[in-house]
């Protein structure tokens, strides 16, 4: 295992911005960093939108991964035109269940992870759009990014 | 309104940008592969050695739970195994290393492993040179299937490749004397799962690969899919984790999917290379493990005389190219890729090796209206629950995926109307529709002009046997059909074009009785210079007094569609284009759009099929439009970007699909056309927002994409305006197409070494046509043009 040779610093907060950088490697050669998203919510969680961007416009996203919460079953989905559209990548995640009230997560969960490209360093930018309760109620809910070492088989 | 549905109306609105009701998205599962079908262990390529493992499925031995050959090794034995030698990558503390193998004795020894890997676990078992080992498999479920179906050893094979250390193995196929050798491969199934709502259909496809080697490889399989299809999401399933796949410019996707794979990341690509053939790579599959691709894909089904039609196609046809085609699709043997031309090149089997890739297909079908027959080109098992519902699986059993898988279900007899679909993106409140006009049956009621019938036939070596056979049967079946006052023309083409006269004859019983003979006396050879044909049907004066019809009976076995297409936009004039594909497994993108350059419809004649009956029916419907200079009255909607732009005539039995984005409010809408001397009004009712919703704006898409690509083809693009709206559109609908692919990297797990070796997916050539005469003289033309 090697961890990730790059300064990282994620900041939390409670339903806003989480900026974190990512230096860059030396030489060109592009860099794939998985970004793991977590939410830490007080109440179940059945719906949630994050927007990451990065102000460097280094980022490019090639995959998005959901994350450990059985009631998300599926791959979450992503705004096209955020990523279409602009010189770098702006990513808006989201996805929703109908689960039952008690298959719903709460305290904190991997929402997902974004597989990214980076191509020079970082500065994201990470925002927590809207968490909501099942009956749609918001959510005074924090948002994280964590980068995992990467692992090499 | 309850909790959830005030959540979900909430939950809409809120996360405004985002498609949130995908019901076609694959949720992970424990163990992606354990439920697929045995793979074939087959003939190794590489660089290590062989060991020759022969097998049956029609053996029944003991599944489980402890046969004698079945063996399990620790995870620990291989870890510590792994040490000394990094070709066998270590195990998770949860894994097990499933051995299949025959044999008495069960000895094991793990100390007495060594390289390769399978001559290591042979030894392991205490079989040393007894060849007995099946396979090596990390699924206790897949290894039992697979012992199920194994059989003792026969013979051995030789060493046909020294290479991986990949396992080489004989199945002997039904009904096929002598010996078939089974070849290593990396795709072990395809599943399909469709679900059929009215008249689209949205279809998921699995395709399993799994590295049946013991180095790591990259596989590459070219497959088609429908030509209408708007493949609208990717996704890449590693055991139980899902990775969904963003769509890119073409060659940024590239270029990010070869970054992957020189790193050393598990990545995946899917490109088109033609409307109907798209390409998958899979990098970085290591030794024993598989990778899953999910690909799902919309597409309107088509309508005929009460039939609506699924069709799922298995094999791309081994095509021609003419020399100097700058993007060829070519056809080469096994592993035969690397000497080929640039461009797409599909690998074929010989006729005496299989691979063990297997098909599985669901298909779900609601009406809307009662279904009152159902029949397939496969044996199907059919499940009923409802007059208007039905459940259709492929039987089970050994399906070689050579020919296309066609199911056709016939509705309820006068049911079916005109109707109008719509639905209205939530994101940026665009209306999208799609209108299906249906000809009430007593517009066939019309006076029958003269015809000039044009015949050309294909004669090229793809068309060897049945499907000429067929093709003359169909002609002579039209011949009879005519009238003394019809005209008629035999054009047929191959590496050249040839005709029945030096112009169209009266169909008086002479000339037919003489074209007949012409006809029996074609046959097929060379390649398919179907410019050749285009010319001759099409670059002769028009009769003033006859109304012309061109039938092109044809595979469409080529390379160069957008020439065949751009010549027939250039020489169509007044000519109406019919096209009849010849066989199982034909070129039908080439088909639909040659038909739609011409205002014709394309028509489908399978081995099973009656010439004589096809043609028939066809003939009568062609004869008599039934609704000529059609106009639509849009009542309260404003249309704009409709598709087709130009209205084709309408045939009796065959419906007009007509999309388009609108706005305002739908209702009733009018459709006049001309019917003999009068003119006739035809009316279709609005259902909003149907369940098919999301569909609607990607089938759109896909025909706007179509028409520009018409429009590309037809008038050229020097300035690359038609390139770039292509593009934004397929950014704009998440759609694969000529310029924009899907990607998937997964940069949790890099794997060691280098990307390994390029494995392409070989695939058998289509029933009904020659290996000799296309795929071995093809690939030789091919290397020759180097």
């Amino acid at each position: 295992m090697k961890a990730l040779p790059v300064p990282l610093r994620v900041l939390m907060a409670a339903c806003c911005l989480v900026p974190a950088a990512v230096g860059a490697d030396s030489g060109d050669t592009p860099r794939f960093v998985p970004v793991e998203i977590h939410l830490d919510s007080p109440q179940p969680v059945a719906a949630w939108q994050f927007e990451l961007g990065d102000r460097n416009g280094a980022m490019k996203v090639v995959g998005i991964e959901r994350g450990g919460i059985h009631a998300f079953s599926d791959a979450p989905y992503y705004d096209r035109e955020a990523v279409a559209e602009g010189d770098a990548d702006r990513i808006i995640v989201a996805d929703y269940t109908l689960a039952g009230e008690s298959h719903l997560p709460r305290g904190r969960m991997r929402l997902a992870t974004l597989h990214l490209m980076l191509e020079g360093g970082a500065d994201f930018e990470l925002r927590l759009v809207t968490a909501t309760t099942s009956d749609g109620q918001a959510i005074d809910a924090s948002i994280a990014l964590q980068i995992p070492e990467e692992r090499t088989r | 309104m309850n909790a959830h549905t005030r959540f979900a109306s909430f939950t809409a609105m809120l996360l405004i940008g985002v498609a949130l009701l995908n019901s076609c998205t694959v949720g992970p599962e424990p163990d992606s592969h354990a439920a697929s079908q045995p793979p074939t262990a087959a003939q190794s390529r590489g660089t290590s050695q062989p060991i020759s493992v022969p097998r049956s499925r029609a053996a029944s031995l003991p599944p489980s739970p402890a046969p004698s050959g079945l063996h399990a090794l620790s995870s620990a034995i291989v870890t510590a195994d792994s040490n000394t030698d990094p070709d066998i990558e270590p195990l998770a503390e949860d894994e097990e290393l499933w051995i299949i193998a025959r044999g008495t004795s069960a000895g094991h020894s793990p100390g007495s492993m060594g390289a390769p890997r399978m001559a290591r676990a042979e030894s392991a078992l205490g079989f040393a040179g007894g060849a007995s080992v099946l396979g090596v498999r990390r699924s206790m479920e897949r290894a039992r299937a697979e012992y199920a179906t194994a059989e003792p050893m026969r013979d051995r094979e030789p060493d046909m490749d020294p290479g991986t250390g990949a396992m080489m193995a004989d199945l002997p196929v039904e009904g096929a004397p002598g010996k078939t050798r089974y070849v290593p491969l990396p795709l072990q199934h395809t599943a399909v799962d469709a679900s059929i709502d009215g008249h689209v259909g949205t279809v998921k496809v699995r395709q399993q690969f799994e590295n049946p080697f013991d180095t790591k490889i990259e596989a590459v399989y070219v497959f088609p899919l429908p030509e209408r299809a708007a493949v609208s999401e990717f996704l890449m399933v590693i055991r139980n984790r899902t990775i969904r796949g963003i769509v890119r410019e073409k060659e940024e996707a590239e270029a990010i999917y070869h970054q992957a794979r020189a790193q050393g990341y598990r990545a995946s690509l899917l490109v088109q290379r033609r409307p109907n053939i798209f390409e998958q790579k899979v990098a970085n599959i290591e030794p024993g493990r598989g990778i899953d691709v999910d690909v799902t894909y919309f597409h309107t089904l088509r309508y005929r005389d009460g039939w609506y039609s699924f069709v799922f196609p298995m094999v791309v046809g081994p095509r021609y190219n003419p020399p100097g085609h700058a993007d060829p699709v070519g056809a080469v043997p096994r592993g035969g890729r690397t000497e080929a031309p640039d461009g797409t090149a599909v690998e074929y089997l010989a006729p005496d090796e299989r691979s063990g890739h297997d098909i599985g297909i669901r298909v779900r079908i609601d009406a809307g209206v009662n279904i009152e027959e159902i029949r397939s080109s496969h044996e199907i098992t059919t499940a009923r629950d409802r007059p208007g519902t039905a459940g259709v699986t492929l039987a089970q059993g050994t399906t070689i995926p050579n020919r296309d898988f066609v199911l056709d279900f016939r509705v309820a007899g006068r049911t079916i109307k005109s109707n109008l679909l719509t639905h209205t993106d939530a994101e940026t409140g665009d209306g999208f529709f799609t209108l299906m006009l249906i000809p009430p049956l007593d517009t066939a009621a019309v006076a029958r002009r003269p015809m000039e019938m044009v015949f050309v036939v294909d004669c090229s070596g793809s068309m060897d046997g049945r499907p000429l056979e067929q093709a003359k049967e169909a002609v002579a079946s039209a011949l009879d059909r005519l009238e003394p006052t019809d005209t008629f023309q035999i054009i047929r083409f191959s590496d050249r074009a040839s005709r029945f006269g030096r112009a169209p004859v009266p169909a008086t019983v002479e000339n037919v009785a003489a074209a007949r003979k012409y006809l029996s006396e074609l046959d097929a050879d060379g390649g398919t210079q179907m410019i050749e044909g285009i010319r001759g049907a099409l670059d002769f004066p028009h009769s003033r007094t006859h109304f012309r019809f061109v039938s092109f009976l044809t595979d469409g076995y080529i390379g160069n569609e957008s020439e065949i297409l751009a010549a027939v936009h250039r020489r169509v004039g007044a000519s109406r284009i019919f096209s009849f594909g010849v066989g199982n497994s034909v070129n039908r993108y080439l088909m639909e759009r040659m038909a739609k350059a011409g205002r014709g419809v394309a028509a489908y004649l399978g081995f099973e099929d009656s010439a004589e009956d096809v043609m028939g029916a066809f003939f009568d419907r062609v004869s008599r439009p039934a609704l000529t200079d059609i106009e639509i009255d849009w009542g309260g909607m404003r249309v704009s970007e409709t598709y087709p732009a130009k209205l084709p005539d309408l045939f009796v039995g065959r419906p007009l699909v007509v999309t388009g984005k609108y706005r305002g409010r739908p209702r009733e809408i009018a459709v006049s056309g001309t019917a003999g001397d009068s003119r006739r009004t035809l009316t279709a009712s609005a259902h909003p927002d149907s369940e098919t919703g999301r569909s609607i704006a990607k089938v759109w898409a896909r025909s706007k994409i179509a028409d520009l690509a018409d429009r590309q083809i037809a008038g050229g693009d020097p300035d690359g305006e038609l390139r770039d709206a292509i593009t934004r559109v397929a950014l704009r609908h998440q759609l694969a197409s000529s310029y924009t692919s899907f990607v998937a990297v997964d940069s949790s797990h890099r794997t060691e070494g280098s990307h390994g070796i390029t494995v392409h997916q070989a695939v058998p050539v289509p029933e009904g046509v020659r290996y000799d005469t296309t795929v071995r003289d093809r690939g030789e033309d091919a290397h020759s043009e180097d």
